[in-house]
């Protein structure tokens, strides 16, 4: 193991990868401080590129990005009270207090330290996590891996949002759409026309659904410009200061792991339960909210927290913890490695490979704050109605650029009005995502097994493990319809109460 | 009783999958006559997921229908009033699918970097905020050339020159 480690260092530090993660930091980070961009939006425009890069170097720099564009969501969030992220929403609360008492740059400064302590942290879960989990996976095959796929598929429940409903129709649109071209036994379907029969591009699929429709939405409502941006004034933060936050740092990082490992519970919440667990324990408990630093470090710390902890499940089992997540799977199948199991025993190199790039990209994260928080500050303060025309006409370049295709930038633009109608109808897009990905393996590893017990559906209750995920399925699906009839019945006694 | 959003959702969700199910799925998803073994034919996985959809969308308005009954803030009175209340948003929403569309048919025709360069002016006229203009007109010409640059120069991505100037430029050098 040993040996293999140091060979994997050998391969990742390297020029090209540094600047892949020192890009990727960057990029991420700009992406995160401007408000309505999101780390998905991130890591789906730079799909493209990685095209032209070798496999370990574009998951570096899409890991990089997720990792950039989390912490980057805390700039917007402390000096323009927009949290440029949905995890940074919580630091909002105690950090555009801070930057109103002219305190920005030190909560900015607890924002990046507690960050990189909770990076970490989730770096050295991953490293050891991640393995164990894939050699007990080993041992599955069509009939196990079928039983997997519908357990992830359940993550739809908890990234639904609003509507479980509407999470299922929208996993059905992307199941669908998933289906368009050759299947597995050369039957063609859904092939309207002669390109749709090699299917609907990853890329352009992904990068119309979560870039476009904000374009579109600004084009159609023109909301108003940015909020002006807070000075970052004081900017020290004293060892006194650190230590004292220090407890809340560790407990929201291994909150941040925990959760960052369960699929489909992702940063936001883990920010909210950390911040709420240092509100609890906290001496200055009451002084939250009111531009306490504890708080700042509770949320950031958190939400980094979860980053490389979501890679255990996609790395270990191929089941993507939330959306950014079911971008990587993507990128990693582009490449021709097939997160889950598999991985480790076929590309264990890359694997290697891929925990000591991502332990090293803290350490970027780290100095790219420190050195330009500044100027990461302005850039909070670009137009959208300049920045994501712009964005628009970068993935059109990006998406002919990967098969010289004109119906791949038709697919980008025709599902970025899909998106958009989606968002006007409340449909949520993740759902999409994750099914859109999901689908064919599911229904290839569902086809295989049936074809191998020749129809016979006790093919899927055959091992224990099939067993296994099966009564994990069922467990989720339980604990949702308990969850939705709660929530309907709260509404319902709201309802009769206000009429 | 007045529809709201939830309903109309609902709705065209149903109507989409029934759709796919009764006459996409005939027409576009042929049943090979011979299958290797025991394997489902290439329509069942789609007619169980359109099945889902259908019955989600039903669902949805069957869910809809006791919030009818209430007024809320997503209240929609009826489609015609709802339209011409939001007149103005469709109108925009209808620029942006021409611009998409016109881009589409003429990057073929007049070439991928003027297309691009007229679709990124187009968008950023769509915005509706004119202070910026210097910086609209120069990213407007600036930006796609720079894009076009980077990457002919690092991808060598053979973007479309377009009919009109190639034949433009190939009648020039048969005159010559």
């Amino acid at each position: 193991m040993w040996n293999e480690l140091l060979y994997a260092f050998e391969a990742v530090a390297t020029l090209p990868n540094f600047i892949a993660m020192a890009a990727g930091i960057w990029g991420g980070v700009i992406i995160g401080a401007i408000p309505g961009m999101t780390g998905t939006m991130a890591v789906t425009l730079a799909l493209p590129f990685t095209f032209y890069l070798p496999p370990v170097t574009s998951i570096l720099l899409l890991v990089a990005l997720y990792k950039g564009s989390t912490y980057g969501g805390s700039i917007s969030a402390i000096l323009i009270k927009t949290p440029g992220t949905a995890s940074a929403a919580c630091t909002v609360l105690d950090g555009y207090p801070l930057a109103q008492q002219g305190k920005g740059g030190k909560a900015l400064n607890m924002a990046l330290v507690s960050s990189c302590i909770g990076d970490f942290v989730s770096n050295i879960s991953l490293f050891f996590l991640a393995m164990p989990l894939a050699l007990f996976a080993l041992r599955v095959g069509p009939p196990e891996y079928f039983m997997l796929m519908a357990f992830s598929l359940t993550i739809v429940a908890s990234i639904s949002g609003r509507s479980l409903l509407l999470g299922i129709i929208s996993a059905c649109i992307g199941l669908l759409l998933a289906t368009v071209g050759e299947d597995i036994y050369g039957s063609f379907r859904f092939a309207v026309t002669e390109d749709m029969k090699s299917g609907l591009g990853v890329v352009p699929v992904l990068i119309g659904l979560f870039a476009l429709p904000e374009l579109i939405k600004m084009i159609v409502f023109r909301p108003e410009d940015n909020n002006a941006a807070m000075k970052l004034g004081d900017n020290r933060l004293t060892m006194s200061e650190f230590r004292g936050s220090l407890k809340s740092i560790l407990r929201g990082s291994v909150i941040g792991v925990v959760l960052g490992a369960i699929p489909g519970i992702g940063p936001s919440t883990a920010a909210f339960f950390s911040y709420s667990e240092a509100r609890r324990t906290s001496r200055n408990g009451d002084k939250f909210g009111e531009g306490e630093l504890e708080g700042v470090a509770a949320s950031e710390s958190a939400n980094n927290g979860c980053c490389g902890a979501t890679m255990i499940p996609l790395l270990a089992l191929g089941v993507p913890g939330d959306v950014i997540t079911g971008v990587m799977l993507g990128a990693f199948m582009i490449h021709g490695l097939t997160p889950g199991p598999l991985l480790f025993q076929n590309n264990i190199g890359e694997v290697y490979s891929l925990f000591i790039g991502i332990l090293f990209s803290s350490v970027f994260l780290f100095v790219a704050g420190k050195l330009t928080a500044g100027a990461f500050a302005k850039i909070s303060r670009i137009p959208q109605t300049l920045l994501l025309p712009c964005i628009l006409v970068l993935c059109v370049f990006g998406i002919y650029s990967i098969g010289a295709s004109p119906f791949d930038v038709t697919v980008l633009l025709v599902m970025g009005v899909v998106g958009f109608a989606m968002m006007i109808l409340n449909i949520p897009a993740a759902p999409f995502l994750i099914a859109f990905i999901l689908g064919p393996m599911f229904e290839d590893n569902m086809r295989r097994s049936l074809a191998i017990s020749r129809g016979d559906l006790g093919v899927f209750f055959q091992s224990w493990i099939s067993w296994g995920f099966f009564a994990l399925t069922v467990l989720f699906i339980a604990l949702t319809i308990r969850r939705e009839w709660q929530k309907w019945r709260e509404k319902s006694r709201n309802t009769a109460q206000s009429a | 009783m007045t529809p709201n959003r939830d309903f109309y959702t609902g709705l065209m969700a149903t109507a989409f999958f029934a759709f796919v199910l009764f006459v996409l799925i005939p027409i576009y998803v042929k049943v090979p006559s011979f299958i290797p073994g025991f394997a489902p034919p290439p329509d069942m996985w789609p007619r169980v997921i359109t099945g889902v959809g259908l019955a989600m969308g039903i669902l949805a308005i069957v869910f809809a229908i006791p919030k009818m009954r209430l007024a809320s803030g997503e209240r929609v009175t009826t489609i015609g009033q709802t339209l011409n209340r939001n007149r103005k948003l469709i109108a925009r929403f209808v620029a942006v699918l021409i611009g998409f569309a016109a881009f589409t048919y003429g990057m073929p025709v007049i070439g991928f970097v003027p297309a691009t360069i007229l679709l990124l002016a187009y968008l950023f006229l769509m915005t509706g905020n004119y202070s910026r203009k210097i910086w609209m007109i120069g990213l407007s010409i600036i930006f796609p050339i720079l894009l076009y640059l980077v990457f002919t120069e690092v991808t060598h991505t053979p973007f479309p020159e377009g009919h009109l100037f190639s034949a433009y430029i190939a009648d020039s050098v048969t005159l010559i």
